[in-house]
């Protein structure tokens, strides 16, 4: 998706990992995902470098769509829809 | 979902956990946790040092563990993790056991030098005390294998 759909998306859930290292936000991620139904939007927030890698390459691995990262200056928004 | 295209069935990683120093049994918790959000099974294997932090007067009491390599360092590692939100090592193997199929096993000779004989002298994280034979056979059928 382009910045500006992913500016306007309007996710079923926001997972805020801001406060923890990895792999919190991974696990966060990992946590939420099963609160949400097929086809519906998740957004991740992390302050940590590495997820903005690690969260796409988890979607690819578990079959959701990565949909994009918002570069937020000083954490990142990333959004992905479950499979 | 990491399935073994032979068996179907979810990745399996075995860990043979030899290390009872603080730094590296994080280390492990992270990989652990990494191993979770992918629905791995996850088979660890408690060898000798590692039988000793999973006693039940030690497990994340970090005055009890030592560093791996360099001691001197071990204050500013601990600071830096609580710095940082980092979860100790029994709550990050704590927490993946939540998350996916993790079984611990304590390796019956490791717990016998440590004092410990019987599940119950180890934190509440091990699930069974077993000989060498089950991780070897673990090991021959995992698809990833750690040595830490």
């Amino acid at each position: 998706m382009t910045p500006e759909e992913l500016q306007n998306l309007n996710p079923t859930k926001t997972v805020d990992a801001r406060g923890t290292a990895c792999p919190g936000p991974l696990l966060e991620a990992k946590k939420a995902i099963g609160t949400i139904g097929p086809g519906e939007t998740m957004e991740v927030l992390s302050a940590d470098e590495g997820t903005k890698v690690d969260i796409p390459k988890w979607c690819i691995k578990q079959g959701h769509e990565y949909l994009g990262t918002i570069d937020e200056n000083g954490y990142y928004r990333i959004f992905l829809k479950k499979k | 979902m990491s399935l073994n295209p032979n068996t179907m069935e979810n990745k399996k990683l075995c860990l043979a956990l030899y290390t009872g120093s603080v730094d590296k049994l994080t280390a492990a918790g992270i990989i652990l946790s990494g191993a979770a959000a992918n629905d791995m099974q996850v088979d660890i294997y408690v060898l000798l040092q590692a039988a000793r932090a999973f006693r039940k007067d030690i497990g994340d009491n970090p005055e009890k563990l030592n560093m791996a390599e360099n001691q001197d360092l071990k204050k500013e590692f601990l600071e830096s993790l609580k710095n940082l939100n980092v979860k100790t090592w029994v709550e990050f193997f704590k927490e993946a056991k939540t998350i996916t199929n993790v079984k611990i096993h304590i390796c019956g000779l490791a717990g016998k030098v440590w004092g410990g004989e019987k599940l119950d002298d180890f934190i509440d994280l091990a699930d069974d005390i077993c000989g060498i034979g089950a991780y070897i056979q673990s090991a021959e059928e995992a698809d990833i294998n750690l040595f830490i």
